[in-house]
């Protein structure tokens, strides 16, 4: 019973780590309707900036700097790379956001070598203790952040007028110019929200890990996650997230270690052959 | 099509001839014969190795263009069916003690079967649901032979076999391999050009360029979508059979997403629906893979080595990275277009219309 709590705990935890990835992807496809590949690859460098610039100034300053750094990082990749692709056909994007992980995680491996960075321990390492189980601070503090971004999102793509102009570019780019919504700025914020998100899960995925160059290929599992939850659903990409996390920790606890690392995949498989559109995403009536 | 003045297509066999002029005859035999020297000019194992690698991809590539470039269908699989068709090989031959020469066919047909299975997805999904798919494709392939049946498929160690003979000729020389791939190389571009001007890779390219337009012309979509997997991963299977014949092993490490997504970059660099493309690609992205490793012993020696390990190891994936997101800015259309842009800036010399 331990045992399956145990696993169960780090499941949530990895799931949490995998929801925020994916929901970053979500947000960027939402506007912009291109998949980000290269999310797991600015979820590593957030996680390389968090462990080496908290020693140069300070531990609330290198969140700071490290958030603004990824940020920039992001509006540049936007900027520079993606606009020229719009009206290009799909390929295109998608293999341009490939190439930026490949950039990104060269430069990385230019930047700070194989070695695998110490993060900074933000949470205390004392466990809560709820009867006999305990449970870590950083696994509450994940399933938290979690909770309050979906909340936060879903109230800001309902309510805010920023966030109705990010559904309408969503829906259709020309007709949200001429409604007077600056698309081009819509997709910045986009990306620059992506860029916060993957730092708040390299927050997670520092103290689990700590920041190494290959920490990109997370982003790689959330690609099930976003994919059985819905490309264009935020409560698709929390949940599909959950499900990844608990499948592949669970899995890896009773079956073996390697089905856990492909289990994502098969449901995945499974997930687009039953329902293409993922569980909450919206169904778009088109013939194939 | 430019043709030079004067050059009138009257017959119908004309009009759909690869080779039209006498030059381009000329052309052909030189470059055949061109590649029949190729191991007297280039003595060097090191460059033949390089050359045996580039035939051996081109043919595979030939098989993600006309499955990417022609029909659309977007698969980052595809190494996952070479090695499909590198197991298959080394399982028949190994297992079943069938020759070589045997095991080829059955293997690439093996591959196309298994591209089938991959591909029936594609009933329900397309565009980037099928990409993901065959990410999915990938990664099942790959565990599946790093874990299934270890007492064959030998786990991480994978699988090898003996180098292969035709009568008193062992193919274990790189000139020796060379005149094996070579020819199957050269076949296969062939028939690939071949196959995208047929009935079949016309069907291709309405599919891919409207899907609801071609299926109201009366092409089956999902009969010809699951041909152009077959298709496709056929020629990946036949690649991936010659690599064993190639390298003697087969490791699921040597098909990974890495080396999918680098076909991808290779058919982007080289320009989608081109055969023509689909080889320049290879070609410029192997040079410049080698290129880039041999400037890591140089770095080595110029600079301090903890940096210069690091900058070593990081250039491929830079550079690479690079080359795709420039090609996708400057020049979607890839290798190919800008040769056609050459030969008809050759061909209008000294004027500058007509391009």
């Amino acid at each position: 019973m331990y045992y399956l709590f145990y696993f169960t705990l780090s499941g949530i935890f990895l799931g949490a780590i995998y929801s925020i990835i994916a929901l970053g992807i979500v947000i960027i496809y939402k506007s912009t309707k291109v998949f980000n590949f290269a999310q797991g690859h600015l979820l590593m460098v957030a996680v390389l900036f968090g462990a080496t610039l908290s020693h140069k100034f300070g531990i609330i300053g290198g969140m700071f700097v490290s958030v603004a750094a990824t940020a920039v990082i992001a509006l540049l990749l936007e900027r520079l790379t993606l606009r020229p692709l719009i009206g290009q056909p799909l390929i295109a994007a998608l293999l341009m956001t490939i190439a930026l992980g490949y950039l990104l995680e060269g430069g990385a491996l230019m930047l700070w070598g194989e070695g695998l960075y110490k993060y900074p321990e933000l949470f205390p390492a004392e466990a809560i203790m709820i009867r006999s189980i305990a449970i870590d601070q950083q696994v509450i503090w994940a399933f938290a952040v979690v909770v309050v971004g979906f909340t936060a999102f879903a109230v800001f793509y309902k309510k805010a007028v920023l966030g109705k102009a990010m559904r309408a570019t969503a829906e259709d780019h020309q007709v949200s110019q001429s409604m007077g919504i600056r698309v081009t700025h819509i997709f910045s914020i986009s990306w620059v929200i992506a860029a916060i998100l993957a730092y708040a899960a390299s927050i997670f995925l520092g103290s689990l890990s700590g920041g190494h160059y290959l920490n990109s290929h997370l982003g790689l599992k959330a690609i099930p996650a976003v994919l059985v939850g819905g490309l264009d659903s935020i409560t698709g990409a929390i949940v599909g997230g959950f499900i990844v996390g608990l499948l592949e920790s669970l899995v890896t606890a009773y079956l073996s270690g390697e089905l856990g690392e492909v289990v994502p995949f098969i449901v995945l498989l499974i997930v687009l052959l039953i329902k293409p559109y993922g569980l909450f995403g919206m169904v778009r009536i088109e013939r194939i | 099509m430019t043709r030079p003045a004067g050059v009138f297509d009257v017959r119908y066999e004309q009009d759909i001839a690869i080779l039209r002029t006498i030059p381009q005859w000329v052309a052909l035999g030189l470059f055949l014969l061109f590649l029949l020297l190729i191991p007297q000019l280039f003595p060097s194992r090191f460059l033949l190795n390089v050359i045996n690698t580039i035939l051996i991809i081109t043919i595979a590539i030939h098989g993600l263009n006309i499955l990417t470039g022609y029909a659309g269908q977007i698969s980052a699989g595809h190494a996952a069916f070479m090695g499909v068709g590198a197991y298959a090989c080394a399982s028949f031959m190994t297992i079943w003690g069938l020759s070589f020469w045997i095991s080829l066919p059955l293997s690439a047909f093996t591959a196309g079967l298994v591209g089938i299975l991959f591909g029936l997805p594609s009933l329900r999904l397309k565009g980037f649901y099928l990409a993901m798919a065959t990410i999915a494709a990938q990664f099942i392939i790959a565990a599946f032979f790093l874990h299934f049946k270890p007492e064959i498929f030998r786990g991480a160690q994978g699988m090898s076999i003996e180098p292969i003979q035709l009568g008193s000729i062992v193919f274990d020389t790189q000139q020796n391999l060379y005149y094996l791939i070579m020819p199957i190389a050269v076949l296969m571009t062939y028939f690939a050009q071949n196959l995208v001007r047929s009935r079949l890779g016309r069907a291709f390219v309405a599919i891919r360029d409207n899907d609801l337009a071609a299926e109201i012309m009366g092409i089956s979509l999902f009969g010809y979508k699951l041909r152009a997997f077959f298709i496709g991963c056929f020629f990946a299977g036949t690649a991936g059979a010659l690599n064993i014949a190639f390298r003697w092993t087969v490791r699921p490490d040597q098909y990974s997403l890495m080396d999918s997504i680098w076909m991808l970059g290779i058919i982007i660099i080289g320009g989608m629906g081109s055969i023509l493309g689909g080889v320049l690609g290879t070609v410029f992205i192997k040079v410049l893979d080698e290129m880039v490793s041999a400037l890591t012993p140089f770095l080595g020696r110029v600079l301090p080595s903890e940096l210069a390990s690091r900058i070593g190891a990081s250039t491929g994936l830079v550079v690479f990275g690079l080359v795709v997101v420039l090609f996708l800015i400057l020049e979607p259309r890839g290798l190919a277009h800008r040769w056609e842009i050459l030969k008809n800036r050759f061909r209008h010399w000294p004027f500058t219309y007509g391009h």
